[in-house]
């Protein structure tokens, strides 16, 4: 089997070493590191040092320790956020651009509704309304990201289900699971993978934009929060604590969503050369 | 010889005009001095400023009390004047007689009428705060429009601190009201007070108060007082965008050094506490689990931590060791998570506690449950908007609840209100929130007897004696009280005042008034 042309795109393969370096560094301050991600393991906000990499924050908690915690946090709510919306995504596109008709209309204003809904209010009423909890975060990204996979989705399906093979396909008996996953499936998986990884970096950002805001779960640890607790913390910018409390955080975020989004554009870029 | 004596007279006669004219105006300058607008941090919502739809905590009392206005007030050494000039006591019969020429923001007069509509109108509509709850005034008699009679069953130590305390409504506006619940026109808000009602923003969490230019008790000391919704109070305090901000203990020096910054402390004036709802977790009615619960928090890292050194281990008395009321002899529980750790042992003991979701709540919360899961207690931490919190505790929809408020430096007549089966969870305040199914007969006679003493010293002893008791029954958890320290510039505004018994004086009425 032929491997895809972006496996062996150098560009992508630095962004995919760089994301591997984090893991492997977070991996190392959740797994062996040995201060814990919860529990104060030094005095209030020590600086950094030999024992504490990146120092402590007000509670004595390990500021590295909480970073790798907060890395598998956001990585998990963006990759669960990314399959609820490309699960959603997929099928719902897919069923509007295979059926047309109602079937479509219906579908089709659903995803312009949501489309059209400015996200970060109704994203924050929702988090005010349903708690903070990180099951409900995902949701809610969720519920935001589908929309734009869906309508990518169903402009393909549109495009390819009035071609001929299609049609041939169909005249011989071809049931829509069989079109779907012989026919259809191929061509649409890598635009749906493309945007579902688009998704997690988006995910990743709302995720820290709720906890931010104050609408995550305030005891659990993400990098959203852990900036919100710096940024609260009472005369921070008058202290030296905001370089090693809020900075690594910010810098985390940044270049995590950054590699993900440079990925997926280096991904589709590659599709579309191909 | 005489010419040069005179010239030395006439120097010497300067020097004293001009020393004694600078040393005048500095006077003014910090006593007396009328300011545009005060600004304070907002941001926020603390409830519409009328009786009935503040928010139950200080700063929503504190914006509604410049509103309206009540009989008495008080400063630093007791009780005065204010809306009554004058009061007596006979026997059980209060005289009040209001300061002449007297009237509500909109021009009517007020009168007796409008004192005892509402002592009627609070009877039949308790209000968020409400000073003259339980029946307290049993009946009066309007002598003239300036004068009136108020009998109480029996005057307690507390009676004329509450009969002076009450909010006076215009009764020409509240006696066509029949829901003060959803009364919020702009008329809910024409009080008596210094300052008029401007502008409210629920969602910014900011207020606009401007001077009411005909008070005639004292004059407002700005022309407006705006709480500004700010993102940071100390930048906005450096970069004069307010006049008066919270200062944390790191960088106190900085303005302790700083002669242009006045530091004014409030002395573990707020502390934490942990409720239990005994009908939800009996196994706590076991004195010894509750000894064990408080041996297992370490409450020196709650105060080393979250307040930053700044601050005190919670009196198992409940009452703070600065706190002129103190009792030595109360019993201490040190922390020991071993000893706690044994009796929690095959208990098996899960507890779902409510909790506010910012600031020090959230600390405190993420320390106590660190502690509770060391020692073998499961622990399911849930947190709440602050409202939503205090709402859950005041309908006893909790097993266990972190709860932080202000006042425990003043005089403990809190402790009725916390302990006694009396008179605990009667009032939708913080100070009234007390342990659920749980009563100790003994505690609640103290607790209602000193409010009957009369003499100062005997009812002094009477509160060390409950707060002992208190401690040694401990049904509520006291984890820590915080002492913190506010800075404002005295050159700019310097009438800051704190009551005989209350330290929060931005929510004092005499703060913003010239005295």
């Amino acid at each position: 089997m032929k491997k895809p042309a972006f496996l062996f795109n150098q560009r992508i393969t630095v962004l995919v070493a760089v994301l591997v370096i984090l893991f492997i560094i977070f991996a190392y301050g959740s797994l062996i590191y040995p201060h814990s991600w919860f529990q104060p393991s030094g005095g209030s906000l020590e600086p950094p040092s030999v024992t504490h990499v990146l120092g402590t924050d007000d509670l004595g908690i390990d500021i590295f320790a909480q970073l790798s915690r907060g890395f598998f946090t956001s990585i998990l709510i963006g990759l669960m956020a990314a399959a609820i919306a490309f699960m959603l995504g997929g099928v719902l596109g897919g069923l509007a651009g295979y059926f047309k008709g109602w079937v479509d209309e219906s579908i089709s204003f659903v995803i312009n509704l949501f489309l059209a809904i400015p996200q970060l209010p109704i994203m924050i009423v929702m988090g005010a309304f349903f708690g903070p909890s990180i099951v409900n975060v995902v949701l809610i990204v969720a519920l935001f990201s589908w929309a734009p996979i869906a309508k990518i989705v169903r402009a393909k399906m549109v495009e390819r289900i009035d071609s001929n093979y299609i049609r041939l396909a169909k005249s011989y008996g071809g049931g829509f699971f069989y079109i779907v996953k012989t026919h259809l499936l191929p061509d649409i998986l890598p635009v749906l993978s493309v945007n579902a990884i688009a998704v997690i970096g988006k995910a990743i950002v709302q995720e820290a934009s709720l906890a931010f805001l104050g609408l995550s779960d305030p005891l659990s640890k993400s990098w959203g929060l852990m900036m919100n607790k710096a940024i609260n913390f009472k005369g921070i910018y008058f202290m030296d604590a905001w370089i090693w409390w809020l900075l690594p955080p910010l810098f985390c975020l940044m270049g995590t969503i950054l590699c993900i989004r440079l990925i997926s554009r280096e991904i589709e870029n590659q599709l579309i050369n191909d | 010889m005489k010419k040069r004596c005179l010239i030395l007279s006439l120097i010497l006669a300067s020097f004293i005009l001009v020393t004694g004219c600078s040393s005048d105006s500095t006077d003014n300058a910090t006593t007396d001095k009328h300011v545009e607008v005060i600004r304070l941090a907002g941001g926020t919502d603390w409830g519409s400023p009328n009786p009935f739809l503040n928010v139950g905590r200080g700063p929503g009392i504190g914006k509604t009390k410049l509103i309206f206005d009540s009989l008495l007030e008080a400063d630093e050494s007791g009780i005065i004047p204010w809306l009554a000039t004058e009061w007596s006591v006979e026997g059980n019969v209060f005289t009040f007689k209001l300061k002449d020429g007297a009237a509500f923001h909109d021009g009517t007069p007020l009168t007796t009428a409008d004192v005892a509509f509402t002592i009627d109108y609070y009877k039949a509509h308790p209000p968020v705060s409400n000073p003259i709850s339980n029946n307290l005034i049993q009946s009066y008699e309007i002598v003239d429009p300036g004068t009136i009679k108020i009998s109480v069953e029996k005057p307690l130590a507390t009676t004329i601190a509450k009969l002076g305390s009450f909010q006076i409504l215009p009764k020409h506006i509240w006696e066509k009201v029949a829901d003060p619940a959803t009364f919020n026109s702009p008329e809910a808000f024409i009080g008596s007070g210094p300052y008029k009602f401007s502008s409210y923003d629920a969602a910014a969490g900011s207020y606009e108060f401007i001077a009411y230019e005909d008070y005639n008790i004292a004059k407002p000391a700005a022309d407006k007082i705006q709480f500004v919704p700010v993102s940071d109070a100390l930048l906005a305090f450096e970069n004069n965008e307010i006049d008066i901000c919270d200062v944390p203990v790191d960088v106190l020096e900085k303005y302790e050094q700083d002669d242009s910054v006045g530091i004014i402390t409030k002395d573990n004036d707020m502390g934490y506490r942990i409720l239990i709802n005994f009908e939800k977790i009996p196994a706590f009615n076991d004195l010894n689990l509750r000894a064990a619960l408080y041996q297992g928090i370490d409450r020196q890292g709650i105060v080393d931590k979250v307040f930053r050194g700044s601050g005190a281990v919670g009196s198992a008395g409940y009452v703070p060791p600065t706190n002129i009321f103190f009792s030595d002899n109360v019993k201490t529980y040190d922390y020991n998570k071993e000893a706690a750790l044994a009796a929690f042992k095959d208990k098996n003991i899960q507890v779902k506690i409510a909790v506010g979701n910012s600031g020090a709540d959230v600390k405190i919360a993420e320390l106590v449950k660190l502690n509770l899961e060391e020692i073998g207690i499961g622990v399911d931490m849930a947190a709440y908007d602050t409202q939503v919190r205090d709402d859950k505790v005041y309908s006893g929809d909790y097993e266990m609840a972190i709860v932080g408020n202000g006042g425990w430096g003043r005089e403990p007549d809190y402790l009725r209100t916390i302990y006694s089966a009396n008179s605990k969870n009667k009032a939708k305040s913080p100070a009234s929130m007390g342990p659920i199914g749980w009563d100790n007969p003994d505690i609640t006679q103290l607790a209602e007897d000193q409010l009957k003493e009369m003499d100062p010293e005997k009812r002094k002893e009477m509160f060390k004696a409950l707060q002992d008791k208190i401690s040694q029954e401990i049904p509520i958890i006291v984890l820590a009280t915080q002492t913190t320290n506010v800075i404002y510039r005295p050159d700019y505004y310097d009438g800051w005042t704190k009551t005989y018994d209350y330290q929060q004086f931005e929510q004092n009425r005499l703060s913003y008034v010239e005295q």
